[in-house]
């Protein structure tokens, strides 16, 4: 499928690239004065962006750049998507990042090149270019993580990260060897071609694709940060900096979604039984170490990163049971209720200290009423509890796990998810019916611009919960547009 | 597979040991990163074994090239882990894995 | 009886595989750097057999030449106490090496099936001509789009390595040259008129004896 050139159908990503460069360049040219201006400026761009991807997703599938680049319905609401979480982490971050001494241009740069690298995972047609924006992703992530150089806690998780992504990705690419190996082919839709047209008695190549399907799936589960493959996420999420956290919280599981669903369906449909085994053994795992070692964590930030696990079980549960359209519903509830949940431990870290345990949301509903709101809307939420979003995003995969036929599988999901509901609702708990300690129990002020945004989130969360129909038929035509 | 002709098997096999040790080189030694950072190395360069043997035997030139990407990838990644472990290095004095521990649980 | 290719190839692969388990074991890290560079020149050798002799060569050049080169500096700048880095070493060993034996065994069983083997290991096929220029004319025309991205990725590699690493010392002097270059001679000299001064009044009775207090000596 080698195509012509088509540049015109990358210009989001050429959009992306140009802004990031501006960003470097205008930074170091303009005074300190002028870097809020900046940061605006880089959150209309990625609003902007995100406004002409989610408009394209209707469209036909362009392949573009040599059969390197594909604009299909997924990689369109995907990099919608991506753009949107990075807008939104932006915005929540902007204060914190003063707080934290990273509010310079180098931070931004940073951030639009990995949004730049997760956009070309989204539209790769070829492995090659999902290897390179995968790595263009990771790096800038480490990067990010170990910017505030005199914290040592982020240090070693950037150190932690660096590591395991880099097994993470040796494995893929050990992976994807096989799969060239057996096929002579790169392109995924080539691979898929070879592969139909495989010898059906030789059990020989057969036996090396699965090797190499193990490898790939390995690989992205590190990516995704499902378990088995999950030590790295709590040490990290907690590790970094509040405003970085809140980054790589929400966006790059979008990107590694899409890596999956760019891999697994489209470049081996044939193999589905198999990746289908693997997946449900990360799904479960996922869901049961998430759920179960959330509720013996006393650090928000950690109880979060759990819970993301948990949810990552959903998201390949979604994979698996062939339904796009529901993971890309249940990834973009995800992203909406950590932006929010990772966006309160930002706002409530103001003047140098990080109020990020559990002891800390003690009596807050006297404290800032709309802040305890807004944590049990959320909390609800992820717990999947009516009406909220979660829940109506638990419910479509559950629904296409049940229509793929694996009903103990949607059983055992609904178990676990029962056990998570436990530690959300303790921290409602110690919010509506504690008091807080004498030592801190002053009011807290937030910011008008932070309430804002946090009423937005509740208000969005609540919203889609009521009426998710459009969002949903959104979704599902992106995913059918391939 | 016989031992006097070298064929695509050999090859492969020596590509599958290097990845196997890089592999387990990252658990051995999970205390000095200095060294986990040269055993990722070793992975990739399995890797690269592996896509250059395929590419010769399959008379195909685009597993080349994916080395040819692989090795720019590897030299930036390898830059940024060394720029990580120094800042790390600088705030604590030591490469250690031990002597840092901000995590419990 | 052994061809010569395939006793180039075992030379090759032995140096490659004993120097990477030196890479794994020693404890001093400047030797594991340079047994790593010892199997990356062995390998290169192996690629050489491949017919790969541009990639052999980039390996060799920038990859020992370069991204070693800054291993080695990176070691040697900070100052390593390795012998605290060996403890527990021993005793994950056996445990480790027999799942590394069982994983390298399957993945072995696996590839060297003659069955797949055969197919794809045909060596009629096989890649024997100018490999530098078989690259070339793939890598800046159909390989537009990657390439775009690597050198993308190298930037961001510059960027983060500065925005890492830089630091500005509080008590180290350094030159602007900015500031340098764009000084004027006003900046530096002072024309100042001075007003002429009316000779010194002395106001003393001993007028007479003004020689010999100017002059101690």
């Amino acid at each position: 499928m080698q195509s012509s050139l088509l540049w015109q159908a990358a210009s989001i990503e050429i959009f992306i690239f140009i802004a990031a460069c501006a960003v470097m360049l205008a930074d170091l040219f303009l005074s300190i004065s002028w870097r809020t201006r900046l940061h605006w400026a880089v959150i209309a761009s990625l609003w902007v962006a995100a406004a002409a991807s989610f408009a394209a997703v209707g469209n036909d599938p362009i392949v573009a750049l040599h059969g390197f680049y594909v604009a299909d319905g997924i990689s369109n609401a995907v990099k919608g998507l991506i753009l949107a979480a990075a807008a939104g982490s932006l915005m929540f971050s902007r204060h914190a990042l003063r707080v934290n001494r990273i509010f310079n241009g180098d931070f931004l740069a940073l951030v639009l090149f990995s949004v730049l690298g997760m956009l070309v995972i989204a539209s790769a047609a070829h492995l090659l270019s999902l290897y390179l924006g995968l790595e263009l992703m990771s790096l800038c992530l480490y990067a990010l993580i170990a910017m505030r150089r005199e914290n040592t806690s982020a240090s070693e998780a950037a150190i932690k990260y660096f590591v395991l992504g880099a097994l993470a990705s040796g494995l893929l690419l050990y992976g994807i060897s096989m799969l060239y190996g057996a096929t002579g082919k790169l392109n995924i839709a080539d691979i898929a071609y070879a592969i139909a047209n495989l010898d059906e008695t030789n059990t020989a190549i057969r036996a090396v694709l699965i090797l190499g399907v193990v490898f790939t799936v390995t690989g992205m589960g590190f990516k995704l940060g499902a378990a088995p493959f999950h030590m790295w996420l709590p040490d990290v999420y907690q590790g970094a900096p509040a405003p970085v956290t809140l980054f790589i919280a929400a966006a790059p599981k979008i990107a590694a979604l899409a890596m999956m669903l760019r891999v697994l369906p489209q470049a081996l449909p044939l193999f589905v039984n198999d990746w289908q085994q693997m997946l449900m053994v990360l799904a479960l795992m996922s869901l049961a170490v998430g759920n179960i070692t959330a509720i013996a964590q006393t650090n928000l930030k950690r109880m979060l990163a759990y819970s993301a696990i948990a949810h990552s079980g959903f998201i390949v549960l979604g994979v698996l049971s062939g339904g796009g359209g529901a993971a890309l519903f249940y990834v973009a509830a995800y992203a909406l209720m950590t932006i929010g949940g990772f966006g309160v431990i930002v706002f409530l870290s103001i003047g140098g200290r990080e109020r990020a345990e559990l002891a800390d949301m003690r009596g807050m509903a006297q404290r800032n009423w709309l802040v305890a709101t807004t944590v049990a809307i959320l909390m609800l939420s992820m717990a999947g509890v009516p009406p909220f979003v979660g829940f109506i995003a638990k419910l479509t995969v559950l629904e296409s796990v049940i229509s793929a036929g694996f009903i103990w599988l949607a059983v055992g999901a609904v178990l676990l998810s029962v056990v998570g509901a436990f530690y959300y609702l303790r921290i409602i708990r110690l919010m509506f019916f504690e008091s807080a300690p004498a030592s801190d129990n002053k009011a807290i002020v937030l910011r008008p611009s932070a309430t804002l945004l946090l009423a937005a989130i509740a208000i969005l969360v609540v919203w889609y919960g009521l009426f998710p129909g459009d969002l949903l038929t959104f979704f599902e035509l992106a995913a059918s547009t391939i | 597979m016989e031992f006097a002709s070298v064929s695509l098997g050999h090859y492969l096999v020596v590509a599958a040991l290097l990845f196997v040790i890089g592999v387990a080189g990252i658990f051995f030694n999970r205390k000095n990163i200095l060294i986990v950072l040269m055993s990722i190395e070793l992975m990739l360069l399995a890797v690269n074994l592996n896509f250059i043997a395929f590419s010769h035997y399959l008379g195909d030139i685009h597993g080349q090239v994916f080395v040819f990407f692989i090795l720019t990838v590897a030299a930036a990644e390898s830059a940024i882990g060394l720029a990580i472990i120094i800042g790390a290095f600088r705030a604590k004095k030591s490469i250690n894995v031990d002597d840092w521990r901000a995590f419990h649980g | 009886m052994f061809e010569f290719e395939s006793i180039v190839f075992y030379f090759f692969a032995f140096l490659t595989l004993s120097a990477a388990l030196g890479v794994i074991l020693v404890s001093n890290p400047i030797y594991a750097a340079l047994f790593l560079v010892l199997a990356f020149v062995a390998s290169a050798g192996i690629w050489l057999l491949l017919y790969a002799e541009f990639l052999a060569m980039v390996l060799v050049l920038v990859y020992v030449g370069a991204v070693m080169v800054l291993f080695l500096f990176v070691l040697m700048m900070l100052d390593i106490n390795i012998d605290t880095l060996r403890e527990g070493f021993w005793r994950y060993l056996p445990f480790a090496v027999i799942i590394a034996v069982l994983f390298a065994a399957e993945i072995i069983l696996v590839l060297t099936n003659p069955k797949f083997t055969s197919v794809v290991g045909d060596a009629s096929a096989a890649l024997t001509d100018d490999n530098t220029r078989a690259l070339g004319s793939v890598l800046y025309t159909e390989y537009l789009y990657p390439f775009e991205l690597a050198s993308v990725l190298l930037l961001v590699a510059i960027v983060a390595a500065v925005a890492l690493t830089l630091r500005r010392r509080i008590n180290t002097r350094y030159i602007n040259p900015a500031t340098q270059v764009q000084t004027k001679p006003t900046d530096r000299v002072r024309l100042v008129s001075v007003t002429k001064e009316s000779p010194l009044q002395f106001s003393s009775p001993s007028n007479d004896k003004k020689g010999k207090t100017s002059c101690p000596d």
